[in-house]
């Protein structure tokens, strides 16, 4: 059984300060599933993420916070450690490093550190790392372009869907 | 080992020295009762787990002051090598070897469930929660005991009880198996049980010294070697098997060979490859068709023409150089040297497989040799005769057995000692040629010997004259040694003229063992009277252990020795340590 109890706390903890740590979960697609969830992260400065606003689906597993939520990015990004096809993020406290003690509000915060500092050598996506490693200026395009296309489009969706909940 | 193969030079010696074979005989008989100074492998059943590991667990303890639990965790850690966990504590201290296994221990320990009246935020659950409810590890966090059962039970279920750590953010503590063990049995008692049993049973599984016996449906045993892994065992439940690779026995091959040969005999690689080079597939029917001469025009037995050179679909008429409809690419040179290849590969490998095979087969067939040769014996004994005395018999019948076996797995490794696969480059054309001659020479002077005995052994001498049966027990005792003396040879040239050469150490070859493969020795209790504590409990352990083998041993060992179907108990002494030659067929 998932612990809803902590997810409740969870999500009005991290929502109380949002503005700050540019994180912010809520249910997903606006339905009572306790389990399956919508994560928001803002691109990092000074980053070729920067001024995206990116969608992550959260699933909680049944064994939930014993076991690491399952998160795969919804919107579409450039880089390494994120598949370009369908989001599938490779980050070790998603795996084996995670600890009941991390939140989902951590796990975001993580992901927003993965996407200023990408790990090349341990990559989801080949293609991507390869580019990364070899043309790294051809690399910071694409992830700009990938950015303003996928990441800004729905930009103001969300700001709506902030404003409800605040 | 060691002890083991100069004890036997001895005998050897001492036997062909001798003129009287009879004597010799008696000699070799006395020197099977006595019991070898180490046993190199022992048996550990479920039962005698917990005492097989008390010792390394006892020497952990005594030498850094701790308690079984964390010793235990250091044993892990290092995969119960306890010398390499010295290592690591004279090259880097007693800090860092307790950091990096896991092991903490915080002096002052904040006690919550003495302030009784207060309540504590657990950070997983993120309640307030009584102090008598939570639980602070030797690490010093604490969470509440629901949320470390949960996390207990999710590891247990992972498959991770002998490493769970502490719930914290990088925190690299192993949690206290005693905590785990009285929070766990709480909820699920059969939980409880299961990790303890992981926990005993890490000894064997992260143990490069231990191994699970690899019978199927499985005995439950385990077998642990002293030093030397690359040694061919039997388990107390009858099974041999090669430790290193826990397949079957399979010296003189190397365990990269035996693979490598068993899964070409298994796949049939050589005739698929054989069938791809000469035979297409016909167009319509799709059978392989081989060409059996003639032009390119090939008709399957469907009735389908087509072409040789493309495979593809053609009308009927044709000339020697055109078919009607059809123009395809020219015919290709390397098509032909191809095939040739193939053929002489698949040619090559059916000679050594043949002989492998009817080794083998022989061997299986001997087994029935195994009753035949009992009947023979007793029918002899019941007669009038000074004979009375057949351990010549049973120690040839044994002798076959062994040899039988060396002899069909050194086909395999001649194939890939002289063949393509693993040794090509590094010999020259002249050399392979000297070393396969010099290998061949031995195997057939094995070879033929090893026949002469089985012919010796099978002749129907119950119903001969005295002097006749006289005659042929001098031809049995004289072939024993003949052959034996033979194997170690082909063993020698093996390990010195062969592979001695090579850098490569991937082949290693278990030793020759003239009195067959060791039986694994009940694990000796002689030394746990030096563990201080719970005697009684080791007494009621080893009277479980002896209550559930005993009536296990008369199936499991084949009392094919002289004095085994007398004398039970003297044989199991003997099987204990490990002298005994009766590695019949399974």
């Amino acid at each position: 059984m998932v612990d809803f109890a902590r997810v409740q706390k969870e999500l009005a903890d991290c929502n109380r300060d949002m503005a700050i740590s540019g994180v912010s979960i809520m249910l997903h697609g606006n339905g009572n599933d306790l389990s399956h969830l919508s994560g928001t992260i803002t691109g990092p400065l000074a980053t070729p993420y920067e001024g995206g606003t990116f969608q992550i689906d959260i699933r909680l597993p049944e064994g939930y916070p014993f076991e690491p939520p399952k998160m795969q990015f919804v919107t579409k990004v450039w880089h390494p450690n994120i598949s370009s096809q369908n989001g599938a993020i490779c980050l070790d406290i998603l795996k084996d490093q995670w600890s009941p003690a991390l939140t989902l509000k951590t796990a975001l915060l993580s992901l927003q550190a993965l996407l200023s500092a990408p790990e090349p050598d341990d990559p989801q996506d080949a293609v991507v790392a390869q580019q990364y490693l070899r043309d790294y200026q051809t690399f910071m395009g694409t992830a700009r372009y990938w950015t303003e296309t996928f990441a800004k489009r729905s930009s103001i969706g969300t700001e709506e869907k902030v404003q409800k909940l605040l | 080992m060691e002890v083991f193969l100069s004890s036997d030079e001895e005998d050897y010696y001492y036997y062909s020295d001798r003129d009287d074979a009879l004597e010799g005989l008696d000699v070799e008989e006395d020197s099977y009762c006595q019991p070898k100074s180490v046993a190199s492998c022992q048996v550990i059943t479920k039962e005698s787990l917990l005492i097989a590991q008390r010792e390394e667990l006892h020497r952990v303890m005594d030498l850094l002051k701790l308690s079984e639990q964390h010793a235990r965790t250091l044993l892990i850690y290092h995969r119960w090598d306890a010398e390499k966990l010295i290592a690591v504590l004279v090259e880097k201290g007693k800090d860092q070897l307790f950091a990096e296994a896991g092991v903490s221990m915080v002096e002052q320990k904040v006690d919550f469930s003495l302030q009784s009246s207060s309540t504590i935020m657990c950070n997983i659950c993120m309640d307030d929660i009584p102090a008598k409810e939570v639980t602070t590890m030797d690490c010093g966090h604490c969470f509440c005991n629901n949320c470390w059962t949960e996390h207990f039970i999710v590891k247990i279920h992972d498959g991770q009880s002998r490493r769970i750590r502490c719930m914290a953010h990088k925190c690299n503590a192993i949690c206290d198996e005693a905590v785990v063990r009285n929070l766990v049995s709480a909820r699920h008692p059969d939980l409880a049980e299961k990790f303890e049993r992981f926990l005993l049973e890490s000894y064997i599984e992260d143990n490069r010294k231990v191994k699970w016996c690899p019978r199927v449906p499985h005995c439950g045993n385990a077998i642990r070697v002293v030093d030397d892994k690359f040694c061919e065992v039997e388990c107390a439940c009858g099974l041999q098997f090669c430790f290193s690779c826990s397949s079957e026995a399979h010296s003189p091959c190397s365990c990269m060979m035996w693979e490598l040969w068993t899964k070409k005999c298994k796949d049939e690689s050589e005739t698929v490859n054989w069938m791809t080079v000469n035979t297409k597939p016909c167009p319509k029917c799709y059978k392989p068709v081989e060409k059996n001469g003639g032009c390119n025009l090939v008709s399957c037995i469907c009735g389908q023409p087509f072409c040789w050179l493309c495979g593809g679909a053609t009308g009927r008429d044709h000339t020697w150089s055109t078919i009607s409809g059809h123009s395809c690419g020219r015919y290709k040179e390397d098509h032909e040297e191809k095939s040739e290849c193939a053929k002489r590969d698949l040619y090559r490998y059916m000679h050594y497989h043949n002989r492998y095979k009817a080794h083998t087969d022989s061997f299986k067939l001997e087994t029935k040799l195994k009753e035949t040769i009992e009947i023979k014996i007793s029918i002899l004994e019941s007669r009038e005769s000074t004979l009375k005395d057949f351990t010549w018999l049973t120690n040839g019948l044994n002798r076959l057995f062994r040899s039988r076996r060396v002899l069909s797995y050194s086909y395999p490794f001649a194939y890939y000692m002289f063949g393509e696969d693993l040794f090509w480059g590094e010999m020259s054309k002249e050399d392979r040629e000297l070393k396969q001659n010099l290998f061949e020479d031995q195997q057939q002077q094995l070879e033929a010997n090893v026949e002469r005995l089985s012919k010796f052994i099978e002749e129907p001498f119950e119903s001969y004259a005295e002097e006749k049966v006289m005659e042929i027990r001098m031809q049995v005792i004289n072939l024993s040694v003949v052959v034996d003396k033979l194997c170690k040879k082909m063993y020698e040239c093996i390990e010195n003229d062969l592979l001695g050469s090579h850098q490569s150490t991937i082949h290693n070859i278990a030793p020759y063992q003239s009195k067959g493969i060791e039986k694994a020795s009940e694990l000796s209790p002689c030394w746990i009277s030096k563990a201080d504590d719970s005697d009684a409990f080791l007494q009621s352990v080893s009277n479980i252990q002896g209550g559930t083998t005993e009536p296990g041993w008369p199936s499991s060992s084949p009392n094919l020795n002289g004095n085994g179907c007398s004398s039970r108990k003297r044989a199991r002494k003997a099987l204990g340590d490990g002298l005994f030659d009766l590695n019949l067929p399974a």
